[in-house]
């Protein structure tokens, strides 16, 4: 859990809360055409399922927050570019709605839509 | 018209940018290099855009840095079809993509060259549809597009270049009319975009597209590309010497004039006139004389005088055939005011990136064996550095940025060199010095580099420049045109007096706890102005000691190091 407590009381923030923030954070991000499940086999990656927070993972650890995110990129960007844009702006949007700092944002591709062969 | 009159002249050197030859590969190279050129000259200004905290980094540095790579890929082609230069230009610019908008960028190349494919000229038609492909290309990139951003004025680009195919197939009057529509668009961001409304900005990535078909649109209109806006210095600092670091291409002739000027005269008026002529325009003002330089070519050497002679009273005129100058000259102008430190194989060499000739002779004085000349918009790229030390006789290379904006390109250089490069992440010119008092160019390599960073944080720099638009940051408010005083690299003090911000931004510095204060002088102050100056900062530390140093730099009216 998320906590901050102040005199006034205490603010608790769902490992859930902050996935969805990442999720619209990442699908924002230019370059990322879908989230994907960690599991999901080669294959099937037509397939992205409208969970708010599908392709998002958040684990705390001794009190710090890592974020795991699996995503798919369209073919022909700059993926080096892409993921790092996916994991700045995931952090600047979770650290920015939650005034909290995030220790990891981990960025995973897990595949390339083509779109246009070249 | 008259057939030797200045219109008709710079009419008929456009069309025969544009129309005599088709738009072929090299044409296109040549608008590629425009707009990169362009876009780099406004740099500063579409970084100036992005809203703070910014997730992404500088969206101006971002795509200069993307469109520069794209040139590069092409800079050395000698291929005619336009299709295949198009293609190295897409590639380059993916290899290179930094940043968002870099990556929206090398999309929207990327769709433009599928389109054009192999083709060996462009024309209306095909130019239209290679546009509104790039559009498609870029949105598929993203599953919600935000609106309000490049992706909205690529949009608007492309909507625009189909309407403009309705009444004409003349890629020239196309470009026109979608440069307009980019430029509507941008100033239209900021009802799509709240965030936007609210900085009271543009949008960064869209206005750097426009900036890009501007870029191209003076090119074709031979305008310049280099100096984005009239600037009335002092005009001590009208220096001829400096006119020879960089002529381009059909510029033969230098010419100065000094007049008074009438009482009809109108200084934007005057500007536009001479922008049709030629380029590095500089207009200098002192005690009611303005000294105009300008370089022209050959064919045009004397319209600069002939308008003058419309505006005022010519007092002095002075001609050079710059051409002919050059072929005298053995060496890089760059290099010839300044004595540099000899470097032996064996020991280590220092790159110092500079803003200003002063700042240059401070450096060469303390040692560095190349010096990279900033310009006026302190963007080198990775190329000029490595130009800079791969002829050094040594192995062993330090790079100064001296500002962070440089840090990614100098870093780049050990990926193109043999020779073992290291850079010290120095941000301001201060740091760089106090780096530069650390160097033993006979030392061991890693102990030297460790004991220049280490430097690095030992000295305070102080930056004082006009703010170009009114914010407030870190509780200091400031409007446009004021003065401000920045504490390494962050906004402390604002004033509307120049004297003013320096003592406050001393105050902010703790200047009373340390030893000395040293000023470098920019190129846009008068001696009187520095010297009254600097007699009121003697006046409030009378404990310190305070040296003056000529920088020559230009946007900041004094950079100060504090130790």
């Amino acid at each position: 859990m998320a906590d901050e407590i102040n005199p006034l009381g205490s603010i608790h923030v769902s490992p859930r809360a902050i996935a969805t923030i990442a999720y619209q954070a990442a699908r924002e991000s230019y370059g990322v055409v879908g989230l994907a499940h960690k599991n999901l086999m080669a294959g099937l990656s037509q397939v992205i399922i409208k969970d708010p927070t599908h392709g998002v993972e958040v684990h705390y650890e001794n009190g710090l927050v890592n974020i795991d995110i699996y995503i798919i990129i369209e073919y022909g960007t700059r993926i080096s570019s892409v993921a790092e844009s996916v994991k700045n702006t995931v952090r600047f949007h979770v650290e920015k709605a939650l005034g909290l700092s995030i220790n990891q944002v981990n960025v995973h591709v897990r595949g390339l839509r083509v779109s246009e062969v070249d | 018209m008259d057939a030797d009159s200045p219109q008709m002249m710079h009419e008929t050197r456009r069309l025969m940018v544009l129309k005599k030859s088709p738009i072929d590969g090299q044409a296109l190279k040549r608008l590629a290099e425009a707009g990169l050129t362009w876009l780099r000259t406004n740099q500063q200004i579409v970084n100036s855009l992005n809203v703070f905290p910014v997730p992404d980094g500088d969206t101006g540095t971002n795509m200069v840095l993307t469109m520069q790579a794209a040139y590069e890929e092409i800079s050395a082609l000698e291929v005619q079809n336009f299709g295949q230069v198009a293609h190295a230009i897409a590639h380059g610019s993916l290899m290179g993509a930094r940043g968002n908008s870099g990556v929206i960028l090398s999309q929207l190349w990327r769709g433009f060259a599928r389109s054009v494919d192999n083709q060996e000229y462009l024309d209306g038609p095909s130019m239209v549809r290679a546009l509104v492909a790039a559009r498609d290309t870029a949105y598929k990139g993203v599953v919600r597009p935000v609106e309000g951003t490049i992706l909205t004025v690529a949009k608007d680009i492309a909507a625009a270049a189909e309407e403009a195919l309705k009444k004409t197939d003349d890629p020239y009057e196309i470009l026109k009319e979608i440069v307009a529509a980019a430029e509507l668009s941008v100033q239209h961001t900021p009802e799509l975009l709240p965030v936007l409304k609210e900085a009271g900005v543009v949008d960064a990535g869209g206005k750097g597209l426009f900036y890009i078909y501007e870029g191209m649109l003076r090119y074709a209109n031979g305008q310049s590309i280099d100096s984005s806006a009239v600037i009335l210095q002092p005009l001590a600092t009208v220096v001829m010497e400096n006119a020879l670091e960089s002529i381009e291409p059909g510029q033969d002739f230098e010419v100065v004039v000094d007049f008074h000027p009438n009482s009809q005269f109108d200084l934007d008026k005057y500007y536009r006139g001479l922008e049709e002529m030629g380029t590095s325009i500089q207009v200098g003002e002192g005690e009611g004389l303005y000294r105009v330089h300008i370089h022209v070519p050959t064919e045009l050497r004397y319209e600069p005088i002939d308008f003058t002679m419309t505006m005022g009273t010519i007092t002095k005129v002075a001609m050079e055939n710059l051409i002919a100058q050059m072929e005298q000259r053995e060496a890089p102008s760059r290099g010839s005011k300044l004595t540099l430190a000899p470097v032996e194989a064996g020991q280590i060499a220092v790159v110092a990136v500079s803003p200003g000739t002063g700042i240059s002779r401070v450096f060469a004085s303390l040692g560095a064996a190349a010096i990279v000349e900033g310009g006026q918009t302190m963007n080198p790229s990775t190329q000029e550095i490595i130009d800079a030390f791969e002829n050094l006789p040594t192995e062993q290379i330090i790079i100064l940025p001296n500002n962070k904006n440089i840090i990614g390109a100098a870093q780049s250089t050990s990926e193109l060199t043999v020779k073992r490069v290291a850079v010290i992440p120095s941000r301001s010119v201060p740091q760089g010095l106090a780096a530069m008092l650390r160097l033993v160019p006979h030392g061991e390599f890693d102990e030297v580099v460790g004991d220049m960073t280490a430097a690095l944080n030992e000295v305070e720099t102080g930056e004082i420049t006009k703010a170009t638009r009114s914010v407030e940051i870190n509780g200091v408010a400031a409007r446009e045109g004021q003065y401000i005083g920045l504490l390494n690299g962050e906004l402390v003090v604002s004033h509307p007096e120049l004297e003013g911000t320096c003592l406050g931004l001393l105050e902010k510095g703790r200047a009373s706890d340390f030893e000395l204060i040293t000023l470098f002088y920019g190129a846009a102050l008068s001696k009187s102005e520095v010297n009254r100056i600097v007699d009121a900062i003697r006046l409030a530390y009378p404990n310190q000691e305070v040296e003056v140093q000529e920088g020559g730099q230009p946007h900041y009216q004094f950079i100060i190091s504090i130790e």
